[in-house]
């Protein structure tokens, strides 16, 4: 196991990282649209609000169109950018994260640093069968490390994995 | 979630005036009830929780489901809490705290008083079990030992006891680490503001009430007359002059909360716990157990380092909240003075100089900060025409840039990061490589195009605002820094024999354990980190 652990913790080679499980874009999809479905409803307000004002900044349907198609873009694009971008591999002693479409940013999470493990899903994720595992350390900003979007039995088995790892160590 | 009180608050119009009004509020609260009583329902249903030998485990949510797992040798404490609703329900809720964060981790709401003393008795026995299993399968005998009294063991009679005679001699105080001058205090109060005679002049001005007509009337009418004019005449020496006054005003409260809060400031060393004791009017005192001490921090600003003067303070955590944050150590201390009680406290060795980061920020920080000022600019504008002239502060935005990138620098040694930044709020900080948790790298969409990189490490208790970073590495220099970081890291944290760091011992704090490490690594595979040639004086400037 120690062996594969590269010189540069922070960079790891791209072929020993694992992508998130591929579902992991329609449940990003499906919550984006959640949410641009609160935009839309706003911007259909405003729209049903000026349907018989004398003048109004936008022509009607402007607003609710505008944002059903920027909702529809964001849905669309952004948990692809997501789940291309993540990448995670459990090392021999660390667990190592990246993502970011913005900022990429890597994590290493030596094990023995682990406080304690969760593994949560929510309704959305529970129709793709899908969890997240949720690392919590010590650390102020890294309280609780998330790793989203991996096959429900996935999270389970990498929990299981972590703790036993943590456990074996400590006894 | 749930809350059975906002159901009363809703019933409560029905209560008292049962009007045609009122029946809106019965339906809302019917419809309310008919939501959150299957709600509360479900969640008594869905909680669930169990010990094993290992670890507490809790099952809970109805829309989200979760699992927690907790290992019982993590939690560091548990607290019985009962308020007044349980108390009169007879129940207490449990919490279990670990190192993680503040609040508690687990939290089992209306147990009864007897499940919850159960609860708590089962995870100590585990614990205990485990140490002694700890005690046998290695030599550190000691560590084990401490786990159990900081997961919350009651102390026995005796021991408490002799706490006590500890924290109450004063004849057994060893000699102090820093004791403050009374000159020395008034001095440092010289560099500091406050704002306090704002709120004693409002609270006067609320004791007395006065009443604004007489008020104005005594200002035109009597002695003062003559002043009020001359304010009327030039508004703007008027104003200069509130300005100064209001200067003047704020450094004097400055010195004067200083002389209160650090008057015979003495720092002092027992064993392994540092001491403190300051004050005037109220006297403050605290205990800092050396082995809390995640990072040392020195502060300054540009007015106070021109003469030498830095402020150091220690990050702690701790099990109790109350705890954590940061303690300050030297309230005021020239840079030598600093040096020398650091490595006084901790092993500490500062590093002989910094390093820079790479030049390419000076021209990234200059696009950032003139886009930042450019649109507060135009956005105060549209409301105030003269915010206009915001724009010719853009020369120097370039030397704010420069300055930055002037007081910014880092520096790995054998123990530890050392980090400085900030042109205004100087900061160093020193973060011993056995207190890191977790490791992070980031690059953002402009930092790729310069190819550079941010380089943090996360400590237990560090602020989240003023986070120790290390900006704008050049790519592979920041891959061979967090390279090394992370080799020294694994070598400390597996090599550490209990004690041998007695100061900073990383694992105790956090409820772990120091161990012979499971996986062994080949020496091949270590590479040691290079010394950087390290003397116990003040931190690098």
């Amino acid at each position: 196991m120690i062996s594969d652990v590269p010189s540069t913790p922070l960079s790891s080679a791209e072929s020993s990282l694992q992508h998130l499980h591929p579902s992991a874009r329609k449940v990003w999809t499906i919550k984006i649209l959640l949410l641009g479905a609160i935009l839309i409803f706003a911007a259909l307000i405003y729209d049903a609000a000026s349907l018989f004002a004398d003048e109004s900044a936008l022509p009607t349907g402007v607003a609710t169109t505008a944002s059903a198609l920027l909702a529809a873009a964001l849905g669309l694009i952004i948990p692809r950018l997501w789940y291309r971008f993540w990448r995670y591999s459990l090392r021999g002693e660390e667990l190592f994260l990246r993502r970011g479409i913005i900022n990429r940013v890597s994590t290493v999470v030596p094990l023995r640093r682990i406080q304690h493990l969760d593994v949560s899903q929510d309704i959305i994720e529970r129709e793709f069968d899908l969890g997240k595992l949720i690392v919590h350390t010590a650390g102020t900003r890294s309280s609780d490390v998330v790793l989203p979007g991996l096959a429900f039995e996935e999270a389970e088995r990498l929990r299981d994995e972590l703790k036993n790892y943590i456990l074996e160590d400590t006894i | 979630m749930v809350s059975l009180p906002g159901f009363a608050i809703l019933l409560i119009p029905v209560l008292r005036s049962p009007s045609s009004e009122s029946y809106l509020n019965l339906g809302i609260a019917v419809l309310y009830g008919a939501v959150t009583l299957p709600l509360l329902y479900l969640q008594y249903h869905r909680f669930r929780y169990w010990i094993t030998p290992n670890e507490l485990v809790i099952h809970s949510g109805v829309f989200t489901r979760r699992r927690r797992n907790i290992p019982v040798e993590r939690i560091q404490n548990i607290e019985m809490e009962r308020k007044l609703l349980p108390r009169l329900l007879g129940t207490a809720s449990v919490k279990v705290f670990t190192a993680g964060s503040a609040a508690a981790e687990g939290v089992l709401e209306y147990v009864s008083v007897a499940e919850a003393n159960r609860i708590r008795e089962v995870i100590r026995s585990f614990q205990r079990q485990k140490a002694q299993d700890a005690q046998w399968t290695s030599d550190g005998a000691q560590p084990s030992a401490q786990v159990l009294e900081r997961s919350g063991r009651p102390v026995p009679d005796h021991e408490r006891d002799a706490l006590a005679e500890v924290t109450d001699d004063d004849h057994h105080a060893g000699p102090p680490l820093i004791s403050m001058t009374l000159d020395r205090v008034l001095l440092s109060g010289m560099f500091r503001f406050s704002l306090l005679y704002i709120a004693i002049i409002f609270s006067f001005l609320q004791f007395i009430e006065p009443d604004p007509e007489l008020l104005a009337e005594m200002l035109t009418r009597g002695q003062l007359g003559a002043l009020t004019q001359t304010v009327a005449d030039s508004p703007w020496l008027a104003g200069f002059m509130a300005a100064a006054a209001a200067a003047l005003l704020s450094w004097v409260s400055g010195i004067l909360v200083n002389l209160n809060k650090y008057y015979g400031f003495r720092l002092w060393l027992e064993t392994d716990k540092l001491h403190k004791r300051h004050g005037l009017l109220t006297l403050a005192e605290a205990t800092i157990p050396l082995k809390k001490v995640q990072a040392l921090i020195c502060r300054s600003n540009p007015v106070m380092s021109r003469f030498g003067w830095w402020i150091m303070e220690l990050q702690t955590m701790g099990l109790n909240v109350r705890e954590h944050g940061f303690q300050i150590a030297a309230p005021f201390s020239q840079e030598e003075e600093i040096g020398d009680l650091s490595t006084r406290i901790l092993p500490v060795s500062w590093p002989s100089r910094l390093s820079k980061v790479s030049r390419l920020t000076i021209r990234r920080m200059t696009i950032r900060y003139g886009l930042v000022l450019a649109a507060l600019t135009l956005a105060v504008s549209a409301f105030w025409r003269p915010a206009l002239y915001g724009f010719a502060l853009f020369p120097l935005v370039p030397l704010w840039a420069w300055l930055n990138y002037h007081h910014h620098g880092y520096s790995l040694t054998d123990d530890a990061l050392v980090i400085r930044k900030g042109v205004i709020r100087r900061m160093i900080w020193y973060i011993p490589i056995r207190k890191m948790h977790v490791f992070y790298s980031a690059q953002s969409i402009f930092q790729r195009r310069l190819r550079l990189k941010t380089v943090y490490v996360d400590t237990a208790g560090a602020s989240s605002i003023n986070f120790p970073m290390i900006v704008d590495l050049p790519s592979e220099v920041a891959d061979t820094l967090t390279g090394r970081l992370y080799d020294r890291f694994r070598d400390l944290i597996q090599t550490t024999a209990p004690g041998s760091f007695g100061a900073a011992n990383t694992a105790r704090d956090t409820g772990q354990r120091e161990l012979s490490f499971a996986l062994p690594v080949p020496a091949d595979q270590r590479r040691s980190s290079q010394a950087t040639p390290s003397r116990p004086t003040g931190p690098p400037n």
